[in-house]
């Protein structure tokens, strides 16, 4: 029993966990092998580098980009550029979501809204938001407001197509049974409809948010003046490898840092879905 | 007395992908107010449509269906519902699941608690109010859907095999329940088993019907009083009135095997 539980546990290492419980599948063990493979990766990369087996010309070494993170963050260079393409996705995210999950809902439950919809869905879904790009320097220039447009044309197709999914999903019986209960159609609504297809929308916002930071990165890369995107590749300008790896290694860490919260909201908002996690 | 529920020769054909199914062919019948009746009958004869359509959830391709005379066409709050698949919400807890009748109804909020406490306290829930119904066993989801309905107080109450999953001793407790709030309320309950002993031990009058297509073969009364507890399942004319709806059923059931056997 307890050894299927560790088996499910530990997926990337089944072969060492078959039929051995508390060996190396409990939560410790995986940390440990976590960081030691890490540890290792860069241990091999630091002897490449400073061997003299990779010319820091191609790749600085881990000593290197620690020093050039320290002193990016000491100007407060890093923090800025993080907090700039943060606000930049927050908005842009939020106005898709506000304008894509009221849409998605009305399509999902009205056929003629799909209809009329669906054409430009179907067209402008396969558009990499780069291709905005220009149209949106034209139209907005190069400031905050064409970086905001860029994510939010990224990401509202994908927040509208999840939300009408769900939408169109909920259990029709649960409505049967809500209008036999009584209630009326903004009950129903509010009691059967937009709970029922919660978890899709969320899905669907959280694949978004993911989306909607290379969509940042992408608009500040072609131009911008701050930003991680802009900081990448300002420093590629200046032969500056150690600080786009500092840009990456940041980049990671804030999508994830994202992704984390985004759970955490999930989570919060769905109290029944709980039974999954216990 | 006029029937309160009333079916007037109808006909139920579903159509999926082309092919035709009647699910209920010409069937009439009359549900007169404050009285149990069981509708009997093998898979398939057509017991849920004629719930859904006392529901209002689907309408009769040929005939009426009519509530207090008037003919249903929406669906209707005054026949509640207790699904065969439960339905409940799975976004609401035990007590959010229960309250939602009252609540639709614009109570209180202190009676919506009243009443879901009762209820959840009469299906022998009570200490799980804050579970999800994903947290139940079946069992325990069916007690809920029951007082989901019986919380929403609607004068007909239709029952799709209710308690189909409940253990047996449950089952007696619930049924003893039932007929309790029955007599009390002088509720109107239409209740679908596939189970003899139960529609001899709860029902006035015994609906039994047989499927392809569905219709009613015989309306019994049930000739027994209440309460008819253990003591009156050993008498003869229990076994006498079990006999006979026996007899009825079982062509119905030796037909369908043979009629899948043979297309087989
Ligand atoms: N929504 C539907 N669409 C198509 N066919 C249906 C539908 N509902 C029921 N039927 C068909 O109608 C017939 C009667 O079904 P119904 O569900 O009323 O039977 P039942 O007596 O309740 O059976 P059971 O005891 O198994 O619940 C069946 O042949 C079924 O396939
Ligand atoms: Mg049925």
């Amino acid at each position: 029993m307890n050894a299927v539980r560790a088996m499910t546990r530990s997926v990337a290492i089944p072969l060492f966990a078959l039929g051995r419980p508390g060996g190396w599948s409990t939560r410790g063990s995986i940390l440990l092998l976590n960081v030691l493979g890490v540890a290792g990766f860069l241990l091999l990369w630091q002897v490449a580098t400073a061997g003299g087996f990779l010319s820091p010309l191609f790749l600085p070494s881990p000593g290197q980009v620690l020093n050039e993170a320290t002193q990016v963050a000491a100007t407060g260079e890093l923090w800025r550029s993080i907090v700039d393409s943060s606000r930049r996705v927050f908005f842009g995210f939020a106005l898709a979501a506000l304008f894509a999950v009221p849409l998605g809902v009305l399509m999902g439950l009205w056929a003629p809204a799909r209809a009329i919809v669906g054409p430009f869905v179907s067209l402008l879904r396969p558009l990499p938001s780069i291709t905005w790009i220009p149209l949106t320097m034209l139209w907005l220039g190069i400031g905050e407001a064409q970086k905001i447009a860029i994510v939010f044309m990224g990401t509202w197709v994908y927040i509208l197509v999840y939300t009408v999914e769900s939408t169109k999903r909920v259990d029709p019986l649960l409505i049967k049974a809500a209008r036999n209960l009584g209630a009326s159609d903004l009950s129903v609504m509010r009691e059967v409809i937009l709970p029922g297809a919660l978890p899709g929308i969320l899905a669907g916002l959280k694949v978004s948010l993911a989306i909607s930071w290379s969509c940042v990165l992408s608009a500040e890369m072609v131009a911008a003046q701050s930003g991680l995107g802009a900081l990448i590749w300002n420093a590629k300008d200046w032969s500056n490898l150690a600080l786009v790896l500092v840009g990456m290694v940041c980049i990671s860490l804030t999508v994830l840092v994202a992704d984390l919260a985004a759970g955490v909201i999930e989570r919060l908002l769905q109290p029944w879905e709980r039974h999954r996690h216990g | 007395m006029q029937a309160i529920l009333a079916a007037e020769h109808v006909t139920k054909i579903y159509a999926v992908h082309a092919k035709e199914t009647t699910a209920v062919r010409d069937v009439s019948l009359d549900i007169r107010e404050g009285e149990f009746v069981c509708l009997l009958g093998t898979s398939g004869c057509g017991k849920s449509t004629m719930l859904n359509l006392f529901a209002g959830f689907t309408q009769p391709t040929n005939g009426r269906v009519l509530l207090r005379g008037q003919p249903i066409t929406k669906i209707e709050p005054r026949c509640g519902m207790v699904f065969q698949s439960y339905a409940l919400f799975p976004w609401k807890t035990v007590r959010q699941n229960v309250e939602f009748g009252p609540k639709m109804q614009g109570l209180p909020a202190a009676r919506q608690r009243e009443l879901a406490d009762r209820y959840i306290a009469m299906v022998k829930l009570s200490g799980f109010e804050n579970h999800y119904p994903a947290e139940l066993s079946g069992g325990m989801q069916q007690r809920v859907t029951l007082a989901r309905s019986l919380a929403a107080d609607p004068e007909v109450l239709l029952m799709d095999e209710p308690f189909a999953a409940l253990d047996a001793m449950t089952r007696q407790v619930m049924q003893e329940e039932l007929l309790a709030i029955q007599e009390a309320s002088g509720k109107t309950v239409v209740f679908i088993t596939h189970n003899i002993d139960e529609a001899i031990l709860l029902s006035d009058r015994i609906v039994v019907m047989a499927a392809n297509p569905g219709r009613v073969t015989a309306v019994i009364e049930n000739p027994l009083n209440r309460p008819r507890d253990l003591v009156a399942q050993a008498t003869p004319a229990y076994a006498a009135l079990k006999s006979r709806i026996w007899d009825l059923v079982v062509g119905d059931v030796r037909g369908a095997l043979a009629g899948r056997a043979g297309r087989a």
